[in-house]
């Protein structure tokens, strides 16, 4: 009896036709775009996004340790009388304004350092002598 | 993928590009008289460290005339030196950025001071450069006598700077009553001319002020007086730049009488007869 010899075959190995995958796509206006390729390109850009934004803030300049703030020296408010009887200008517009701006002047006046001691000339040792005195 | 390799490559240097010409435009602008004031501090303290080594191994040379206390004496004057050359630059470049800052300083006045305080530091920057090449502890000693030499004329001009900027912040605070006065005169004047209300005492108190802005100005010149005079050999420089301050306190003095008087005098006109 013929036996029909059947050819050795792993149906394992034998390519199965992939059933085609829908390619999605976004579309803005004319423009076609693969919805993979933008989802992976904007990922990457909010990635860089992120990494700049570490950068700024390891580049931003360390903070100059804080000065010494000047505590305000109070001064003398000079006892300003009620006038009783007031004048037409009492609230003369010109008047009120020259009044409030003596009165910046006033302030500036109070707080201007004559002194600058802070920019003092530094003290140098300039004579380098080796020689025993 | 490969397609828009290009345009990513392009937004990533462009981004960079972005980020590093804020950083530096941000660095640039922030480079004020305060921060060159930190430098100045911050140069100075190095200065004060170097020296006191330099007190010690010079000491040490001194006591054991040793080969190895004289290197180390060479040593440690030439790293004083260097500091000390960076403590006049920084502090100069701090006063330059202060003359910027300061109002009422004249345009030429300021360009003058600007080109002298540049030229002193260019000296000690070339005199910090030329340190490093000598060759022997008694080449040191010369180099460090040429400093000392200078230092006599940016002594001066220190002390001129100084004084300008005094003299400036006086200058502004009287520009500033004078408008104040101007405004006054002219409202006076208004009043006097309606007849409402007599104004023979607010034109006598208008005079005082005056007279008080007079004396400030006058005080302000004697200072600048003073502070044109002192010379690189003056050993007293700093008794000079006192009696100079001491007249422009004098003449804030002034100014802040004749606003007292301003404001009496708008009390004045505030009142009726």
């Amino acid at each position: 009896m013929p036996t029909e010899k059947i050819a050795d075959q792993t149906f394992e190995e034998i390519p199965v036709a992939e059933e085609p995958v829908e390619e999605k796509y976004f579309t803005f206006g004319k423009f076609k775009l693969k919805q993979k390729m933008v989802w992976s390109v904007g990922g990457e850009l909010a990635g860089l996004l992120i990494v700049l934004l570490i950068l700024a803030s390891l580049l931003k300049k360390p903070s100059v340790s804080p000065k010494q703030t000047q505590l305000p020296t109070p001064t003398p408010t000079p006892f300003e009388e009620e006038i009783t009887s007031p004048s037409i200008y009492a609230t003369d517009s010109a008047i009120l304004k020259i009044e409030a701006d003596l009165k910046t002047i006033d302030q500036d006046l109070q707080s201007t350092d004559l002194k600058e001691v802070g920019l003092n000339p530094p003290v140098l040792d300039m004579e380098v002598k080796f020689e025993e005195e | 993928m490969k397609r828009f390799l290009p345009i990513f490559g392009f937004v990533v240097l462009f981004s960079i590009a972005i980020l590093l010409n804020c950083y530096i435009a941000t660095y640039a602008q922030e480079f004020d008289f305060n921060r060159a004031y930190d430098d100045y501090i911050y140069t100075y303290s190095q200065y004060r460290v170097a020296h006191s080594e330099y007190v010690s191994a010079k000491q040490a040379y001194l006591n054991y005339k040793t080969l190895t206390s004289k290197t180390e004496a060479q040593d440690k004057t030439l790293k004083m030196l260097e500091w000390r050359d960076e403590v006049i630059k920084t502090y100069l470049t701090a006063l330059r950025l202060k003359l910027a800052e300061t109002t009422g300083i004249s345009n030429y006045e300021q360009n003058v001071l600007y080109l002298k305080l540049d030229s002193e530091v260019s000296w000690y920057i070339k005199h910090h450069d030329a340190l490093s090449s000598a060759g022997s502890l008694e080449d040191l000693v010369d180099s460090a006598e040429e400093a000392q030499g200078k230092y006599q004329e940016t002594e001066v001009l220190i002390y001129q700077a100084l004084g300008t900027i005094l003299s400036g912040k006086e200058t502004t605070l009287r520009q500033h009553l004078n408008q104040q006065m101007e405004s006054l005169k002219n409202k006076i004047a208004e009043i006097r001319e309606k007849g409402d209300k007599k104004t023979t005492i607010a034109e006598r108190w208008l005079l005082e002020a005056e007279n008080r802005l007079t004396r400030s100005q006058e005080k302000q010149s004697a200072a600048q007086q003073i502070l044109t005079k002192i010379k690189p050999y003056d050993s007293n420089k700093n008794q000079s730049y006192n009696q100079a301050q001491f007249a422009l306190e004098e003449s804030h003095q002034y100014l802040k009488e004749a606003n007292l008087n301003l404001r009496e005098l708008i009390r004045e006109v505030k009142s009726a007869d």
